[in-house]
């Protein structure tokens, strides 16, 4: 049982990796993106049909990262450019993208129509060939590349923070973007890059729900992931490394809850579902006031002020 | 100055509200149907008879409510994306009382109304609490409380008060029902929706507290500094704007809805978010905006059956006016188009001194 | 000596208005160059000119002979130009090293080579005499050493010409000395510098030639040896330098507001209280003189409740404190200018009526019903009341306050806080950012309260302020009271000793 949970949490805490990540970049460039809900559900809508029409769950991937990067352009343009208010359209993305996802569903499949599915990405020992019941071999080798993507990704992102030059510019831009700019960083261009990745991530841990994990797309499949992840980025104080025991974290209420559900004992399933949601409040209740993360997040930069 | 303020304000929601449609009318070609045709309908299905004109009121009053939620507490600075939570809260509130305590008729709505705002309340208190007393996100926290509300509201329809085989509760005793308006569908619960917009509206810019509260809103450090109690304000804004969302589910329950099922208020919370957004927060501006998205909502079924458009296509349009409008409000303040705006305020004010 | 830097003609506006207009300015190899002028001269705009901020209007630079196109930061950085402005552009969540090295492009590789530049970096700070600690992180670290990281960020991106926007502002005495002595040093060996000042014994003491800026022109520039302190200050203001000496109070009334040996944070040097003892009598002003961040703010703060001392004995008008809150204060008839008008003051977003009104729409003056029903008409004919009384210059009363100039904002302060006709008044650095004449009508507002019997606080950084109108003076450094002087013939060698905290 024990096995099953933890393999299982691997699994639930992939998703939340991907996006936690997502808001990782964008927070430290300074935009916080609480729109992350909603690129995952373009992310996960494309996965699904472009691993339909192609039969490659990979490049449905592929076409949620770039679905994701697209519609994260319009939340970089109006909070970069434009500066709108990042939490303000963060919120708008949120009820846009689910709309547009819906629609290019209805659209495709036609109203009413059976459930589509598809097929999901094979695991490493599927593509090997091997099959064992060994708990070790399960953890390690019985994941969608997408697994290791995710641990890979953390650690590139662990050092590009903390040991190259461009990771200190891109944090410098997220703490202090005129003492950056003077410096001759790219302030505005970084804001951009940081939209790209945050868009890409996200679009990916949306696809991974639908190329990976469930092999068919429903509307609201993506559950609050992308609040969690927003939660997660918090509860591991900005860096990679925390994000990543954050994501486990709750991908474990998730794998419990899932794993409760089966035991039941008389007690309605709904209350096991909660755990997640409800993990993510106590959590971030007994963190209390400590207040850290990138001091220039939220804010508007404007390069000629005055 | 005021007045040109005044003017762009409004002038980009309706440009925004022009955008949409002018691309959901590429949307509507591209699938093959006739832009013009379809608009027709859509027209038709939400006013073309007051039959429609009901439906409409009544889709929009659940809207009204939440959206006047969001209203009162961003007015106050307070992030609470929980409308929909609240909203259910105060539904499943008024379910079990109106289904359970065996009184029925005006004492039971009473009972159930009050209820249901008190549900709402406390429910937001959580969020309010966690942020005020340990500096938490309330954002994260509303949202969280709405999944929990969501699935609480599971337990009751699939367990606790399910009517036999079906996942839904029993419904609202007839005698417990809000009545009709007339002919029309709307019930006394787009009356009292219509009523507490006017009492927010007063409220925020007819009384001391209102003003009060909308100051912390703006700039919570000089509030304190002037002698503002800004935690209670917070703690208020949460109670009260939670207690607007309960009402409305309660209404919404006892006037349309009578029983919970799966899927019931799902998008209530952002939707009234984005509709006081699009309102820029005005709680009678908020109403119209309901109303706007209740029609576009309605008219859509009967357009989707007259021209094959399907409905999303006005989630779609809904959804870029959103888009539009806080992008737009975004723009219009950038230094660049002030400048635009007020030399072009100048000159207007030149010219007619210049007659 | 060689030429350096020639900025010729240049003329920056911001819509109609002249920000700079036909400045030139010649900067030589090793020496230190002084712009003098007031606040609003046109000195940040130039140097923005320079760094690449802005681009001017009209003019042209030079460098070494060659003129040059400035058009961002990162390029002013390439020809060799450094800047330290006035607000330390530092990350404070970084370690000093990585300010350092944040932005570099002269060293080839992905990764971080933190040996090598660590020790380019101390080769540096050897040389110029920089004493920094490269792994703490800034908050760590005192405001001098916060420009000596400055300092260092500049020279280590190789620049020869360094722009020192009024360094010695938030320093103490021993700092500045420190200062100065960096900059001989760097002088010495071939670097420039521009350095942006108005405390004249400071420019005579460091400056090799001195251009003065007037309403953004060009006065004209002398060698220091051959002007004095008056006739800079004359040329600076334009006109002889009349103080006008308000009459001093020796005998204040009975004390409205009483510390004692009040504690706030007292271990934190720049934002605490340790044992402060003081009282501030109807009828006088007391000034609060001392460098900037030596616990003002927070002495300011416990005075209006906004802070809740840890320890320690507060008396209002003779009864003892019990509970701090800013409402309870403003009960008392304690009215509070505070030290960022946008931030603390004002509610940017609403008009100027509304914050006219701001904390009295509760009275009946201007709500029925206890607040229930809001006199609009009152409040109307008020604020056009005190709009022509205070001389608030808007478009209208309905225009948003965050959109007036600082005077007028610093008026609609006053008029909300005086016109209740306060027992106390907290006043913090009501004239920054002033110019001359916004700032004696608040001088002579402050008096006014003062000869009604008010008693008034008041804290600044502007020395010259504060002996302008205080009765008394009383010195903080590091949170602590080092002494209290009259403001009658006050003895500025003492008072300046005690600021520097001796």
């Amino acid at each position: 049982m024990i096995s099953e949970v933890l393999l299982s949490t691997v699994r639930m805490a992939t998703p939340l990796i991907f996006l936690a990540l997502a808001e990782l970049y964008s927070q430290r460039a300074g935009l916080v993106h609480i729109g992350l809900e909603g690129l995952a559900a373009i992310g996960s809508l494309v996965g699904f049909l472009v691993s339909l029409i192609t039969g490659s769950p990979m490049l449905g991937v592929v076409a949620g990262a770039a679905a994701g990067i697209l519609t994260n352009m319009i939340f970089a343009y109006a909070t970069i450019t434009l500066c709108a208010e990042q939490i303000v359209y963060g919120m708008a993305i949120n009820i846009f993208a689910p709309a547009l996802a819906a629609f290019i569903y209805r659209v495709y499949f036609g109203a009413g129509s059976e459930l589509v599915q598809v097929g999901l990405m094979s695991t490493l020992s599927q593509s090997l060939g091997i099959q064992s019941d060994n708990f070790i071999v399960q953890l390690f080798l019985d994941q969608t590349p997408m697994v290791y993507l995710a641990y890979i990704l953390v650690i590139v992102t662990v050092i590009y923070f903390n040991r190259t030059k461009s990771g200190l510019n891109y944090k410098a831009v997220g703490e202090y973007p005129k003492a950056a700019a003077t410096l001759g960083i790219n302030v505005i261009g970084v804001k951009y890059v940081a939209s790209i990745l945050c868009g890409a991530l996200a679009g990916m841990g949306g696809a991974y729900l639908t190329t990976c994990y469930a092999n068919t797309y429903v509307d609201g499949n993506v559950a609050g992931r992308g609040f969690i992840a927003l939660a997660a980025v918090i509860f591991g104080r900005w860096t990679g490394g925390g994000v990543l025991l954050a994501c486990l974290f709750f991908g474990f209420c998730d794998a419990l809850q899932i794993r409760l559900q089966v035991g039941s004992f008389g007690i309605p399933y709904q209350f096991f579902q909660m755990i997640p949601y409800v993990a993510t409040i106590v959590v971030l209740a007994l963190l209390g006031m400590k207040k850290a993360g990138p001091k220039g997040v939220g804010k508007a930069y404007l390069p000629e002020e005055r | 100055m005021k007045h040109t303020n005044r003017i762009v304000n409004l002038l980009v929601p309706v440009v925004s509200v022009l955008l949409s449609f002018v691309i959901g009318c590429i949307i509507m070609a591209a699938l093959g149907a006739n832009p013009a045709t379809a608009l027709q309908s859509l027209w038709i299905g939400a006013f073309g008879t007051m039959r429609n004109v009901g439906t409409t009121l009544s889709r929009a009053t659940p809207l009204i409510f939440t959206a006047l939620c969001a209203c009162f507490a961003y007015r106050c600075g307070v992030f609470n994306l929980g409308g929909e939570g609240q909203f259910l809260m105060g539904a499943i509130v008024s379910c079990v009382i109106s289904t359970q305590l065996g009184i029925t008729g005006l004492p039971a709505i009473i009972l159930c109304l009050i209820a249901g705002a008190l549900a709402g309340g406390i429910w937001a208190l959580i969020a309010g609490v966690l942020r005020v007393f340990r500096g938490q996100n309330e954002m994260i926290i509303s949202i969280m409380l709405n999944y929990v509300a969501t699935l609480f509201m599971g337990v009751i329809y699939t367990n606790w008060l399910r009517d036999g085989s079906v996942p839904q509760t029993v419904a609202v005793p007839d005698e417990t029902q809000l009545s009709r308006l007339g002919d029309l569908r709307a019930t006394t619960a787009f009356i009292l929706a219509l009523v507490v917009g006017l009492l927010v509206y007063y409220f925020l810019f007819h009384t001391s507290k209102g003003f009060q509260l909308r100051a912390v809103g703006l700039n919570m450090t000089a509030a304190q500094f002037n002698g503002f109690a800004v935690k209670k304000f917070i703690l208020m804004s949460f109670i009260v704007s939670g207690a607007i969302a309960g009402l409305g589910g309660s209404a919404d329950l006892l006037g349309t809805q009578f029983r919970l099922i799966n899927g019931y208020g799902s998008g209530y919370g952002f939707d009234g978010v984005a509709m006081a957004l699009i309102a820029q927060l005005h709680p009678i501006a908020a109403i119209v905006v309901a109303i706007f998205f209740a029609a576009l909502r309605v008219g859509s079924t009967t357009m989707q059956a007259a021209t094959g458009v399907p409905t999303s296509v006005s989630d779609i349009i809904q959804a870029l006016v959103i888009v539009f409008t806080v992008a737009g409000l975004a723009m219009v303040k950038l230094p660049q188009f002030r400048a635009v705006i007020d030399r072009m305020a100048t000159k207007s004010v030149q010219k007619k001194e210049a007659v | 000596m060689e030429e350096l830097l020639r900025m010729e003609h240049i003329t920056k506006k911001f819509g109609d208005v002249y920000a700079n207009r036909n400045i030139n300015l010649d900067v030589r190899k090793g020496e230190v160059h002084t712009l003098l002028g007031e606040n609003g001269a046109g000195k940040s705009t130039l140097m923005n000119v320079l760094f690449g901020l802005y681009q001017p209007t009209e003019g042209t630079i030079y460098l070494h002979g060659k003129p040059v196109r400035i058009e961002s930061p990162a390029q002013a950085v390439k020809l060799g130009i450094g800047m330290v402005h006035q607000h330390f552009m530092l990350v404070e969540a970084m370690t000093v090293f990585e300010n350092i090295i944040l932005g570099d492009r002269n060293t080839k590789g992905i990764f971080i080579n933190h040996d090598a530049r660590k020790k380019e970096i101390l080769e540096l700070s050897e040389r110029y005499g920089l004493d920094v600690e490269l792994d703490k992180p800034i908050t760590d670290i005192a405001v001098g050493a916060q420009q000596r990281v400055e300092i260092l960020k500049a020279l280590y991106r190789g620049a020869d010409l360094l722009v020192l926007d009024e360094p010695s502002a938030a320093l103490t005495d021993q700092e500045v000395e420190g200062l100065f002595d960096i900059m001989h040093k760097l002088t010495s060996e071939g670097k420039s510098i521009i350095f942006i000042s108005h405390k004249m014994r400071e420019v005579l003491h460091i400056s090799d030639r001195i251009t003065i800026l007037r309403a953004g022109e060009t006065v004209c520039t002398l060698n220091r040896g051959d002007t004095t302190g008056e006739e800079l200050a004359n040329l600076m203001i334009g006109r002889e330098l009349t103080p006008s000496h308000y009459e001093k109070i020796e005998n204040p009334g009975e004390a409205v507001v009483a510390l004692e040996n009040v504690d706030y944070d007292k271990n934190s040097k720049h934002n605490g209280l340790n044992g402060v003892t003081l009282t501030v009598g109807r009828g006088e002003i007391v000034g609060i003189a001392g460098v900037d961040g030596n616990g003002q703010s927070q002495l300011a703060q416990v005075v209006t409740g906004v802070l809740t001392p840890d320890a320690g004995r507060v008396d209002l008008k003779g009864s003892h404190v019990a509970q701090f809150t800013p409402n309870g204060f403003i009960l008392e008839s304690v009215s509070h200018i505070p030290e960022d008008r946008n931030k603390m003051g004002l509610i940017g977003n609403m008009s100027v009526r509304d914050n006219i009104v701001l904390k009295s729409t509760d009275t009946p003056q201007f709500s029925a019903a206890h607040g229930l029903f809001l006199k609009k008409k009152a409040i109307r004919d008020y604020a056009l009341k005190m709009q022509e009384k205070y001389d608030i210059r808007c478009s209208s009363i309905d225009q948003e306050a965050r959109n007036l100039s600082g005077g007028n904002q610093q008026k609609i302060i006053l008029a909300r806080e005086l016109e209740g006709k306060p027992d106390l008044l907290v006043a913090v650095h009501p004239t920054r950012g002033l110019d001359i004449g916004a700032t004696r009508f608040v001088h002579d507002t402050m008096i006014e309260a003062r000869d009604r019997g008010c008693g008034v606080l008041l804290i600044s950084a502007d020395f010259d302020e504060i002996l302008e109108v205080s009765d008394r003076i009383v010195v903080m450094f590091e949170g602590q009271v080092m002494g209290v002087f009259s403001g009658k013939n006050p003895p500025i060698a003492d008072i300046s000793l005690a600021m520097a905290g001796k």
